[in-house]
């Protein structure tokens, strides 16, 4: 009996050497809850959930990828994943799918199996924002690979700056001496002297009034013209 | 200002919509098909009849659900690639389909109706050891756990008890487990005697309670060994002396009730060995001869018998071929071997069960190029009435060599069935009585090594115009008549297709079939369908058409080795009507380096009858000159192991060109094992010599990879024009080579990535660059001026990209020509990374005719998807402080992480899998790249990277301009008239 225990004692010794030898981290007395270990390898778990959809409509076309390609994973019919025989350092867990977007997850795994799952940040690497472990993923929605068209439509177009700086002051021109009586004898002599206030040279030549006569000699003929001689039409007046 | 916020617009515009993708773009110019590669195992769901499930495992590690009716994939499933995702078996009960993965290293087990994972396992039979380790001496403890480490897959089998299937039994070199077929959890597992010494190989279980385990020592013995199903325990082991087996495999089988028959080709006899019976310890031998029976020479020949159901007795009756065209059906009754039914000759036998009638069928040659197959019932080997299904032969492809048989049971209670062949050229045929072809799939896809797009030749019509031009002109009428001839003719064609248009009008959409043929292959108006010249690893050529993804032609090349080097040139294009296109492509023996020429027309796939020149020495490199032929050919040179160069096509006008040329004519050899880059010039005597040579030490870092420039690439622009109104003229050295090493050290502080830019003629490096910490795997584009390189960051742990970009400074050296002799001036090199934040698969650069269309970088990720990058965020000139002047030029302000935005998707959910290459090529119009994406999957699209700018757009909305217009006319007419109205009443007044 004694000399079995001076063995095991022996043996223990030279596990330890042996760090990574496979037969020893089966014989460790705690490797991380969860976490099956076998030999040097280990298992990253989890489960992958799309609010409001059915596990089937979307496993069979879903993979979880470990760092690329290196360790691939496939999904159980509930949801739950795991992915076997990766060994220790840390791993960006990844699981992709045509239809849903997930965020990938980083997961380190010590020596030891003990694991821990981070949110991935590829700026400041060492950063740990803890996520829970085994993994809970939860999809973001689906995904949005498509632009949407512009589409015409009135508000499009009213909202337009051209069409703003058109419409306008067009608006202004026919709308302002509605609602401004220009009946009144004091309100166009308030008018009137502004509007020398504006133009101090009277006798310069007005561009609108030069136009129109220009236009009236061909108003036949011009057409899209016709809007602009229009508009100022009730300036002259 | 307003120009300012206008072109702010416009980029800002660019950057965020550039090449995306609209919903009802969708399957409008891209197609996608999904390939599961060279079937190993092959189950049909027998489990109801109406179902129409076809499980199949490949050898590109996927396993897959078929649609037995059109050929469809329900669901795939890709594992990866190499050893450790390999399919070591597929068994199937009910709803689950069991797979052994990874040389025995995982069993899953799979829900076969949704395409989701039941359970996994790891098999781990380590355990044991452990405890006797803790017991015994530690040496002999270390020891054991090592050789017992080699724990590779054997053989797995279903065990049923009682007419029930419970259990799956997996061997391997050194022990057995029993694991539960509901959870997948171990029942036990237990060490084999003797495993040192004894291979073990099969596995059998007659659903006796019982699992056999049968052993070999080669040239002695057989093992036999009995397991109890409930707990494991050996029950019995025996020995028999077998001193003529080398293998077990495929050699031998178990028959009827427990009864183990092996066929040996030297002593050309039967052996029959009783299982359970203790008395018998010696294996008999049934000489052939007895039989009428001999093994051809220098044939393994190979039992095949069928167990319909895991938990009872195989069935008495097998089929043993005793040739590779020579079956024969035999049955054992009352400890004796009879003869039921002779097929010779015969290409392929296979049983199949339906309910409880087992059926063999059985496919022999017809005439040359048809099979027929019969079915005939397996207890008696009578032929079934009106059961022939003819096959034909693909006289392009190759010999059948797989047969999986459906059978099912017909209304009047006779046996119908289905037949799937899988020929050598990884044909998938699936046929129906009476011969009809269900569906077809070209599974050679799945493995597409190189390819070119190659221009559609004219039409007839579209050939007479051009040949217009082409001729020498005599005299003033007769061009006008050839004009006016010609310009009828084309009046003609479109009378053609509008009368087609009114005509297919009629008819109702589904059944108007735009069906592309060879015969009515032509260039489109705007050269945006082409012809993809695919070349496969198991060499299959394909010629599909871009547009619909339809394969036009197909050619299997024989007796190609597996591993062999393919190099696809194109020497002619369409363009020199009437001279066909030429094809050339150069296979090499990856061992020795011989190759050999196949020179095709790439339209219709025909083997072209040009003289090939023999190439006795092993080639080292290929070139293709831009010196053409008096056919039009481009000259393609081949430089053997003696730097000897042999050029093809080897006219007397070609070698006075080159003779002319030579002294112009350099290439370059890279020795990636001396680590040793040499540049070579022609002589005048198609000899060569050395002109420089330039070593990278091997015992510090090795060459992974070297690329130059596209032939085909336009360079639009010299220079960038800078904020302050100068030029930055671009370092356009079209001889400038980039090479990638990686450093041999693979500790993660000291691995490195060089990067060296060679020129090609004169050998000087002109720039190098050393990432530290970094590790490949590098994927790199080299283009135009500048280089875009992926490596592996080994510190931080995340993908890296950086761009170097190479520039002459204000002012060119010499613009109007390029020399690489007379360049005093190194270039000035700019260079900036970014964090990547995705793996990347492989990497790619669209192109376009002239070059003119911004350029934008095709990143394929291993979730299949392929993102379309702007070159725009890979400026080395991106400022990290913003001014006034890099606003100007547009340059977006530096940010470390690349972004990455579902939008630049090119493929949206069309994803590919393990995405290996992506090819560009440039169509007619200058805003359109044509992109190919090969892997797993094949998809065709077309990307637009600076949209769509020299066509309408799709959305034009013709509705909105025509009503605009049509308002408008309208509004003059009634404001013509209102004037009227008013002109008058005025002169009234």
């Amino acid at each position: 009996m004694q000399q079995m225990k001076r063995l095991l004692v022996v043996y223990v010794a030279l596990q330890a050497l042996f760090a990574l030898s496979w037969c020893f981290s089966d014989a460790e007395p705690g490797p991380a809850a969860g976490s099956q270990s076998n030999g040097d390898r280990f298992k990253i778990e989890g489960r992958a959930i799309v609010p409001g959809v059915k596990t089937q409509d979307w496993i069979s076309t879903a993979r979880i990828l470990v760092e690329g390609e290196e360790y691939v994973g496939f999904l159980k019919t509930d949801g739950s994943f795991a992915v076997n025989d990766v060994p220790s350092g840390s791993y960006v867990v990844e699981i992709v799918s045509p239809s849903f977007r997930f965020d990938p997850v980083r997961v380190d795994i010590t020596s030891k199996g003990k694991m821990r799952a981070r949110l991935v940040n590829y700026i400041k690497t060492s950063e740990v924002i803890r996520q829970p472990y085994p993994l809970q993923i939860r999809s973001s929605g689906p995904h949005t690979y498509f632009m949407k068209r512009e589409t015409w439509g009135w508000t499009d177009f009213l909202m337009n700056p051209m069409v703003m700086m058109m419409v306008l002051p067009l608006l202004i021109i026919v709308l302002l001496p509605k609602v401004v009586n220009t009946n009144d004898p004091e309100m166009r002599k308030e008018m009137e002297q502004s509007m020398n206030m504006l133009n101090p040279n009277p006798e310069l030549p007005d561009v609108s009034e030069f136009m129109t006569k220009l236009f009236s000699k061909g108003s036949s003929k011009s057409s899209g013209g016709n809007k602009g001689s229009r508009s100022v039409a009730p300036k002259r007046r | 200002m307003a120009w300012l916020v206008v072109r702010l617009a416009i980029s800002v515009s660019l950057l965020y919509t550039a090449s995306a993708v609209f919903e009802d773009q969708v399957g409008k110019f891209d197609w996608r098909q999904q390939f599961i590669g060279k079937v190993r195992f092959a189950l049909f769901d027998t489990h109801s009849q109406a179902s129409k499930k076809l499980l199949v495992a490949t050898d590109k590690n996927v396993f897959a659900s078929l649609n037995s009716r059109t050929g469809d994939l329900f669901w795939r499933h890709v594992d990866k690639i190499g050893p450790e995702g390999h399919i070591d078996a597929l068994l199937m009960y009910g709803q689950d389909a069991v797979v052994v993965t990874g040389n025995g290293r995982l069993l899953r087990s799979w829900e076969t109706t949704v395409g989701g994972l039941k359970w996994e396992t790891v098999l781990d039979t380590g355990r044991l050891f452990m405890l006797f380790c803790v017991n015994i001496r530690i040496n002999w403890c270390i020891k054991l756990t090592v050789s017992t480490f080699d724990h590779s897959f054997q053989a797995a089998a279903l065990v049923g008890v009682q007419d029930f299937v419970k259990y799956v039994a997996v061997l391997k070199k050194s022990a057995i487990s029993l694991h539960d077929l509901s959870s997948g959890s171990q029942i036990w597992v237990e060490n084999l005697p003797d495993s040192d010494t004894v291979q073990y190989q099969t596995i059998y279980s007659g659903g006796n309670g019982l699992v056999f385990v049968f052993g070999v020592v080669p040239n002695s013995h057989i093992v036999i060994v009995e397991y109890k199903i409930e707990d494991g325990e050996i029950m019995r082991k025996k020995s028999v002396e077998a001193a003529w087996m080398s293998s077990l495999e495929s050699s031998c089988t178990v028959i009827s009730s427990g009864i183990l028959l092996c066929v040996d080709q030297i002593t050309q006899s039967l052996y029959t060995l009783q299982l359970q019976s203790a008395e018998q310890t010696e294996i008999r031998q049934i000489h052939l001869q007895t039989l009428d029976l001999e093994v051809a020479s220098g044939f393994q020949p190979v039992l095949t018998s069928t167990q319909p159901n895991p938990a009872q007795p195989p069935l008495s009756e097998f089929f043993l071929q005793l040739s590779p065209d020579h079956h024969i059906l035999l049955q054992l009754k009352d400890g004796l071997i009879a003869p039921l039914r002779d097929f010779n000759p015969s290409y392929l036998a296979a049983f199949a069960t339906s309910g409880e009638r087992t059926v063999a069928a059985v496919m022999s040659p017809k005439n040359d190029t048809a099979c027929s197959i019969n079915l005939f019932s397996a207890d008696t080997g009578r032929r079934h009435l009106d059961t022939t299904i003819i096959y034909h032969m693909d006289p392009n492809g190759g010999k059948p060599n797989r047969l999986y048989v459906h059978a099912f049971l017909k209304k009047d209670d006779s046996v119908g069935y289905r037949v799937m062949v899988q020929t050598e050229d990884l044909t998938l045929t699936f046929l129906q009585q009476p011969g009809r072809v269900v569906w077809v799939r070209e599974e050679a896809l799945a493995d597409v090594v190189t390819m070119e797009m190659v221009d559609l030749p004219f039409t007839g019509t579209q050939a007479e115009l051009e040949g217009e031009f082409g001729k020498k002109a005599d005299g003033l009428l007769p061009m006008v008549l050839k004009r006016l001839s010609s310009q009828f003719i084309l009046l003609q064609a479109w009378l053609a297709h509008l009368w087609k248009l009114f005509y297919d009008a009629r008819k109702p959409r589904s059944s108007v079939k735009n069906e592309v043929t060879i015969d009515t292959l032509s260039r489109d108006e705007f050269n945006l369908q082409k012809m993809m010249v695919m070349v496969t690893a198991s060499g299959k050529l394909f010629g599909i058409d871009s547009k619909s993804g339809t394969i036009l032609w197909k050619q299997y090349l024989e007796n190609i080795q597996p591993d062999s080097v393919f190099k696809l040139i194109v020497q002619r294009t369409t363009a020199h009507f009437p001279h066909p296109p030429q094809c050339t492509l150069l296979i090499k023996n990856k061992d020795t380096g011989l190759g050999n020429l196949y020179v095709f027309n790439p339209i219709f796939g025909k083997k072209s009858q040009i003289s090939v020149p023999a190439l006795p020495r092993p080639v080292l490199q290929t070139l293709l000159l831009p010196v053409i032929d008096q056919d039009y050919a481009k000259v393609l040179l081949l430089i053997d192991d003696q730097y000897k160069v042999t050029a093809f096509p080897s006219t007397k006008n070609v070698l006075q060109q080159l003779q002319d040329t030579a002294s112009s004519i350099f290439f370059y050899l890279v020795d990636s094992s001396q680590g040793k880059l040499s540049g070579f010039r022609l002589r005048k005597d198609l000899s060569t010599e050395l002109i420089w040579e330039v070593v990278i030490p091997t015992e510090v870092q090795k060459i992974v990879a070297i690329k130059g420039k596209r032939a085909n690439e336009h360079v639009h622009s010299q220079g960038r024009v800078m904020g302050d109104r100068s030029v930055l003229y671009k370092y356009l050295n079209p001889n400038l080579l980039a090479v990638i090493t990686e450093s041999t050290d693979t500790h993660q502080e000291r691995s490195f990535v060089g990067i060296f830019l060679i020129d090609g003629v004169t050998g000087r490096i002109v720039h190098e660059a050393v990432q530290r910490k970094a590790r490949g795997p590098v994927h790199f584009v080299h283009s135009e001026n500048w280089m875009v390189y992926v490596y592996w960051n080994s510190k931080f742990r995340r993908n890296e990209f950086s761009v170097l970009e190479l520039f002459e400074g204000a002012e060119l050296y010499n613009s109007t020509v390029f020399s690489s002799l007379d360049r005093p001036h190194p270039p000035q090199v700019l260079q900036q990374s970014y964090i990547f934040p995705a793996p990347i698969s492989t990497l790619e650069a669209t192109l376009t005719e002239k070059g003119i269309t911004s350029r934008h970088l095709l990143v394929g990720l291993p979730s299949g998807n392929i993102l379309s990058l702007p070159k725009m965020f890979l400026d080395p000139r991106r400022p990290e402080v913003v001014s006034e002047q890099s606003r100007e030029e547009n340059l977006i302000p530096y940010a470390p992480e690349m972004p990455i935005r579902e939008e630049w998707f090119i493929n949206y959910n069309q994803t590919v899998s393990r995405i290996r290459g992506i090819h560009t090529a440039p169509s007619g119009l200058e805003s359109t790249c044509l992109v190919v994406a090969y892997g797993l999957d094949i998809y065709q699209t077309r990307v637009f990277p600076s949209k769509q700018f020299d066509v309408l757009k799709d959305d034009y909305d013709y509705v909105l301009i025509s009503s605009v217009l049509f308002g408008l006319f309208f509004a003059t007419m009634i404001s013509k008239r209102l004037a009227e109205v008013k002109l008058l009443n005025r002169a009234w007044r």
